[in-house]
């Protein structure tokens, strides 16, 4: 599962998929001009930048850089405190090949942040709305938020890379901040908005210099961003709301009620953020893990799976049999010992696989246990007092 | 001097009686040559003689080794008719004067069906409750369909993005109360 060979052929020659949808629901002539007018930017040392990592794999690791850090941390604040509004093109590289989210953004300083999806790869349909009515969450853009910001310095040599400008937005002036791997391979590039800090582009690369997402914020205004209208057809709620998040003593005593909460996953994630909610099968639990780059979400709830899950397959991932949400498979779910189990990730396949390969998964029984269950449920169905 | 020819087995068979066995034996007394001829033909006759009395018996063995190794799995129940004669022979059981046909099973045979039915039973019972066994574990709990909406919503405040499902069939308003949970505005 998560082959990347489609996917990977189309990385390194695009133009980018982006851009072509980009092209489609932004003004065309401002595109059309990003594209034509990206020579000498950041975004047009792309195909080098790919190659850097493998070139640079035998190469001393890095130090951070403490002015890295201060935009970085910058970043995270401007997100929060600005107030802008744009479109955020998003790629996934899966094993489902490429998967595209264009949403349009509103956020209001310190308060509101609107999120409209208008497009997601061909399965585009009804407008996907999420909004912050307190800017605390999604208190970032393009993954840079003060807990990742530290959990990136901490996992990785962070790097100011120089200056550069961003070729999905007329050419804007950028800083660019790079994160490297202790082997020396690149991990991720941010450019951020000279003048706000506001991040606009992040390029994520997996340890074999592969692009796994490319995070694109263009057509962005600062400022007095246009208010705010649900879209017609009504409002629609998952479920919820979830609980303030926990602190890490109350995520370590959830153990005593018989969850499952590991401070640490394979790919040197950690546990840095987790919440409850109440739905309509009883409490979920969220577990939020990253190094800084890669994120992955557990969440938890006692029970077993439907029978029959629509909207998913089954698959096999390192030899467990889960099941993958159709059609980008980017949420895996399985349930062992009374626990269902679901993983969200951002992050390289190979971290993905050695994530769920830590988690619980039933064995199959032995001979002699499944004869004993096998007589246990005979009886059980012929059992007339049952 | 002419021998005895065809009266040697006659007189082997002690068919010759009176002056004629005289002659014979008178005969034999003075020839050496049909002295031994008569001594081969009462060994040959000695012969035939065990041969026909032990003949039936090994027959009737023969038929039952047969009919117990042949193919076709277990044997139909038989039954063989016994004609019981009253003061019969040992081995035989005797069931009265009048003389009339009993059947029987014999006992090896029912064995053997006992068996057979046994070992049918428990492979059949086994069989069912391996395949009965099979599957997960049925942990108590409700059936769960993971809510990948909330789910996908939740990730993306953690990672400080924009939800990444596909959208669903109908447009969908969020919003994050404060503290961040979410909630229908």
């Amino acid at each position: 599962m998560f082959t990347l060979s489609c996917a990977q052929s189309r990385r390194r020659s695009r133009p980018p998929r982006l851009l072509a949808v980009a092209l489609a629901v932004t003004v065309p002539g401002c595109l059309l001009t990003a594209c034509s007018g990206a020579s000498g930017s950041p975004h047009d040392q792309e195909s080098a930048a790919s190659q850097a990592p493998a070139a640079a794999g035998g190469s001393a690791a890095r130090p951070s850089s403490a002015r890295a850090i201060t935009l970085l941390t910058q970043a995270a604040r401007a997100a929060i405190a600005t107030s802008y509004q744009g479109q955020e093109l998003v790629s996934r590289w899966g094993n489902s090949g490429e998967t595209i989210l264009v949403s349009n953004i509103w956020h209001i300083s310190g308060g509101q942040t609107v999120t409209q999806t208008v497009a997601a790869g061909t399965h585009s349909s009804g407008p996907y709305l999420s909004s912050d009515t307190d800017g605390q969450a999604p208190e970032g853009v393009l993954g840079v938020t003060m807990p990742l910001v530290r959990l990136l310095q901490t996992h990785y040599a962070v790097a100011y890379a120089g200056a550069g400008t961003v070729a999905g937005d007329n050419n804007r002036p950028a800083q660019v901040v790079e994160a490297w791997r202790e082997n020396g391979t690149l991990a991720a590039r941010f450019w951020l908005d000279d003048a706000t800090k506001l991040p606009l582009e992040r390029e994520v690369f997996d340890p074999a210099a592969h692009l796994i997402s490319e995070d694109v914020f263009v057509n962005v205004r600062f400022g007095n961003p246009a208010p705010v209208h649900p879209p017609a057809g009504g409002v629609t709620d998952p479920q919820g709301p979830w609980t303030d998040p926990l602190s890490p003593g109350q995520l370590l005593e959830l153990r005593a009620h018989g969850w499952l909460v590991p401070v640490g996953l394979p790919g040197g994630l950690s546990l840095f953020a987790g919440a409850k909610t109440q739905t309509g099968t009883g409490t979920a639990l969220d577990l939020g893990y990253s190094d800084g780059l890669s994120v992955v979400s557990v969440f938890e709830q006692r029970g077993n799976l439907a029978a029959g899950l629509s909207g998913w397959q089954k698959t096999t991932v390192d030899g467990h049999v889960i099941y993958a949400a159709v059609p980008d498979q980017r949420s895996l779910t399985w349930s062992s010992r009374g626990m269902v189990y679901t993983v969200l990730a951002d992050a390289p396949t190979q971290t993905v696989n050695a994530v769920i390969g830590a988690l619980p998964h039933d064995s199959p029984p032995g001979f002699w246990k499944r004869l004993s269950r096998g007589f246990k449920r005979l009886a059980s169905w012929v059992n007339p007092f049952r | 001097m002419s021998h005895l020819g065809d009266r040697l087995s006659a007189l082997v068979d002690g068919e010759l009686t009176g002056a004629e066995r005289d002659r014979a034996s008178a005969h034999l007394a003075s020839c050496a040559q049909c002295r031994a001829e008569a001594a081969q033909l009462r060994a040959l006759k000695q012969k035939l003689r065990s041969l026909a009395e032990g003949a039936p018996a090994e027959a009737a063995m023969t038929r039952r080794l047969i009919s117990m190794t042949g193919p076709g799995g277990p044997l139909p129940p038989r039954r063989r008719p016994l004609r019981v004669v009253p003061g019969g022979r040992a081995g035989t059981r005797g069931l009265g004067a009048s003389a009339r046909p009993v059947t029987f099973r014999s006992r090896p045979a029912r064995r053997r069906y006992l068996f057979l039915g046994t070992v049918s039973l428990v492979v059949g019972l086994g069989t069912a409750a391996f395949t009965a066994g099979g599957g997960g574990q049925a942990a108590p709990g409700p059936k769960i369909t993971p809510p990948v909406e909330l789910y996908s919503v939740q990730h993306a405040i953690i990672t400080g993005e924009v939800p990444f499902s596909a959208p669903s069939s109908r447009p969908a308003w969020h919003t994050f109360a404060p503290g961040s949970g979410a909630s229908a505005p």
